[in-house]
This record gives C-alpha cells, sequence and structure tokens, in this order.
C-alpha cells in the first residue's frame, strides 16, 4: 500500500461574501488595478500618438536634414531594426560638373545603419580614414546618391559624410528594436 | 541570444495588454475577441523571431517562453499578489438580486453577458440568480437563488 507523502489540513481561508460564498474577492486589490489601468490607457494613445508622429522611426519627426556647401543629407534621425530606409546625398552644383565626385562615408553607415546598396554604384571604392570613399562619375547637377540602409542591430549609431574639400556632415541615428 | 530577450520582452508585453484588455480574452470572447488575440499574438511572432525563421530559433523562442511561464506559475503559486497581478482576483458581479455596479462598469461588464453565463446554467430568469461571480479566468459563475416553497 502506498503511503501518502505529505498532508496538510484544510482550512477556510478564502474570504466568504455574506458569510456564505468563498470567492476570494480582493476589491481594493481591483480599484488599485482600475486606476493602473486607466492610466495605463492613457500612456497607451500617447505612445501611440508619438509613434504617429514619428518619435519612433517612420514618420514626420524623423525626417531630418543636413547641408553644408557641397551638399544636402536626407535621412531618418530614428531607424528601425530591420527595416529598410534610404539615406539621400543631393549634390550641390558646384560640387557637381568635373565629370565626377568623391564621396567619403564614415564607417558606421556600412556596419551600424547596414549599408546594402548604393544607388548608383560607384565608379570606384577606396578604403581607409575609417571609411569608404566612392567616386562617382558625374555631369551637371542636380545629382543625388542613394545608401539602401536595414540596420540589423538596435543602438545609437553616429555616421559622417564628407566630399574631399568641404567640410564633414555628421548626425547621429536612433535605431529602435 | 536577441530571441530569447525578445521572448521574454514579448512574453511580459503580452502579459501586460491581455491584463488591460480586460478579463474579456479568457472564457467569454467574442469571435471578434477571438481575431485580436491572434492577431496581437501574430505580430509578437514576428517581433520574437526576428526574421530568422530556423527551427533552432523557434524551438529557442518556444522553450523561453514556456520556461518563463512556468516560472510565473510557480510565482503565482507562492503569491496571491502576483496571482492577483497576473490573473486578477475574483469579482462580484451581482450581489442578492442587485448588481454591483461599480465592479460591472469596472470590468465593462453588461447584463447580457451575465444572463448568457445563466442561461448555460438552464436558468432563465434574472431573478432566480443569487450571485454573479467573475472569475480569475474570465468565466462567470451563477449561484442560484434558492426558492420558497410554500
Amino acid at each position: 500500500m502506498s503511503e501518502v507523502a505529505f498532508q496538510k489540513t484544510v482550512g477556510d481561508s478564502v474570504p466568504k461574501i455574506n458569510d456564505e460564498v468563498a470567492v476570494g474577492e480582493d476589491l481594493d486589490f481591483q480599484r488599485k488595478w482600475w486606476k493602473f489601468e486607466s492610466v495605463m490607457w492613457w500612456i497607451i494613445a500617447l505612445l501611440l500618438l508619438l509613434n504617429f508622429a514619428g518619435v519612433f522611426g517612420r514618420g514626420p519627426v524623423a525626417h531630418a536634414k543636413l547641408a553644408n556647401d557641397a551638399m544636402l543629407v536626407k535621412y531618418e534621425r530614428v531607424e528601425r531594426t530591420g527595416t529598410p530606409s534610404i539615406l539621400e546625398v543631393q549634390f550641390k552644383p558646384n560640387t557637381l560638373g568635373r565629370g565626377q565626385v568623391k564621396l567619403h562615408v564614415s564607417q558606421s553607415i556600412v556596419d551600424g545603419l547596414g549599408t546594402q546598396r548604393v544607388i548608383p554604384s560607384p565608379s570606384d571604392t577606396a578604403i581607409g580614414r575609417g571609411g569608404l570613399t566612392y567616386t562617382f562619375s558625374a555631369e551637371q547637377a542636380p545629382g543625388s546618391v542613394q545608401f539602401a540602409l536595414q540596420p540589423s542591430r538596435p543602438g545609437i549609431f553616429e555616421f559622417t559624410l564628407q566630399v574631399p574639400g568641404s567640410s564633414p556632415l555628421s548626425a547621429k541615428v536612433v535605431v529602435m528594436p | 541570444m536577441l530571441t530569447m530577450i525578445y521572448a521574454i520582452a514579448g512574453y511580459f508585453f503580452l502579459m501586460v495588454t491581455v491584463r488591460l484588455l480586460t478579463r474579456r480574452p479568457g472564457a467569454q470572447m467574442t469571435m471578434f475577441e477571438f481575431v485580436i488575440v491572434f492577431l496581437v499574438g501574430g505580430v509578437v511572432i514576428l517581433a520574437t523571431t526576428h526574421g530568422d525563421r530556423s527551427i533552432t530559433n523557434c524551438a529557442m523562442a518556444i522553450l523561453t517562453v514556456g520556461l518563463l511561464h512556468n516560472f510565473v506559475a510557480w510565482l503565482k503559486a507562492r503569491s496571491s499578489r502576483v496571482g492577483a497581478l497576473v490573473d486578477g482576483t475574483p469579482l462580484v458581479l451581482l450581489k442578492d438580486g442587485a448588481w454591483v455596479d461599480e465592479v460591472m462598469r469596472g470590468m465593462k461588464m453588461a447584463p447580457e453577458d451575465i444572463m448568457a453565463a445563466a442561461r448555460m446554467k438552464g436558468i432563465n430568469s434574472i431573478f432566480d440568480v443569487k450571485y454573479a461571480i467573475l472569475e480569475r479566468n474570465g468565466t462567470i459563475s451563477i449561484i442560484k437563488a434558492k426558492k420558497d416553497i410554500a
């Protein structure tokens, strides 16, 4: 005959309603939960509004521009992991028209921000100075280069772009999980 | 590694979301709520697997969620406070022939929901219900009123 491993006396521990039905209702806890719930719904509504505005990427607030005398850079200041986006470099007329244009990009554009393609394909690519220097065949303005980005991990990445002979442009990009 | 972190985050995110959706997603689901639960689950799966659809990755995500769920169940058994946080507390909706308005409003319940549960018990009048209790799993328990025998 098998033995009972352990025994515990049954107790009437569950609070009753009208001293009749054991329910275990905790209305004080529930009232606190309802307050928490109403606060959370406001927070959720706020998060959705912020998301709509683009605070978490892919919205008006996330669009950013940088400019100097050589180029105008359009990029997303907030990116999302695994989500494709475009970083566009528009060259100013004084940069083009010499048959070719060089553009130095920091390594973070390739590593952190995950460059998938450069459009158009550069005629030459040189490594060095902590990044890559692309050479593009160029005619008269307007002209632009696009970097198809797809970050593979979250984080904050700083990138730098420079047309040799002009001041560099730098910015930070937040990549959301 | 990243999948396991996403699975843990997804588990707690879903736990809070489902709790905030009140207790109806438990047992009293309408077809619409059924669709919502599947939609939410599907979206979380996409974020958890992170584009890696290998069996190894999916198995690790499932094992992570399974282990986490077991841990939460263990915590619930140890602490009634954790149990109340995760599953809520039973609530009396109808007592001695009177609606408990605060609870009915708070849980977004309608008398029709209680009558649906009463009909499952073969009760066809609300006057024959002495207690209606919303249980932690989302079901509504009905306790019949004793009829006076003349």
